[in-house]
């Protein structure tokens, strides 16, 4: 099974990632006569509390999308009535030297993740593609898919 | 909020569309599209049907599943 493993940092599990638009979406760009944006290298945290993905909305914003989705979510301050939030689809890339995971249509939130020294949270939509160790006695984790 | 009329067809359209649970809609303002195995095909007859948009894809569920983030986030529009 491939796998890469890197070093827990201080802010936790964070891997580089390659947010484009979804692979439809850059077809019918194309169709359109219309450029592709270029995809954004970010920070993404790999958070096991999140069911769903999230990416900055300054990432989001620079490829151009408009939401194709809509999902209730909770957090600690909804205070027991979820909140419905745009959804909007990407592609999705975790770079590593020696080999790449890609996903071509994930639906993500854009919620404002800068200000941590992030511009991802990595889902658990996307942790039920792949094994995932964290290893905090040695430093590491790892993410086999 | 993006997206009002089709969330209004979806719920008006989910009890015949409960007979698909599971699969994935795609609705252009008052219209179904179609209903699709994955969120992939869906979103590729959405772009292939009605170009940059709007449409909207939905996983149909009897229960509507929340999505649960232990982290605070503030879910914003781009």
């Amino acid at each position: 099974m491939p796998h890469l493993t890197l070093q827990i940092s201080p802010g936790g599990p964070i891997l580089d990632l390659l947010v484009g638009v979804s692979v439809p979406r850059a077809a019918a760009l194309q169709r359109a006569g219309q450029p592709v944006p270029q995809a954004v290298r970010v920070r993404g945290l790999v958070d096991t509390g999140a069911s769903g993905t999230c990416v900055d909305p300054g990432c989001l914003s620079s490829l151009g999308l408009s939401p194709t989705g809509q999902s209730p979510i909770h957090t600690p301050s909804t205070e027991g009535t979820p909140v419905l939030c745009d959804q909007y689809d990407v592609s999705l890339v975790l770079l590593h030297p020696r080999l790449q995971f890609t996903l071509h249509a994930l639906p993500v939130i854009a919620s404002s993740l800068s200000i941590q020294g992030i511009q991802a949270l990595l889902g658990r939509d996307v942790l039920a593609a792949c094994l995932f160790v964290y290893d905090g006695a040695a430093g590491i984790f790892s993410l086999a898919f | 909020m993006a997206l009002e009329k089709e969330m209004q067809t979806y719920e008006r359209e989910l009890p015949n569309l409960l007979q698909q649970e599971g699969k994935f809609a795609l609705i252009h303002g008052v219209e179904v599209g179609g209903v699709y195995d994955t969120y992939e095909d869906a979103l590729k007859a959405g772009y292939e049907k009605y170009g940059l948009g709007p449409f909207l894809v939905k996983r149909i569920q009897a229960v509507e599943q929340v999505q649960f983030f232990t982290r605070d986030i503030v879910p914003c529009r781009t």
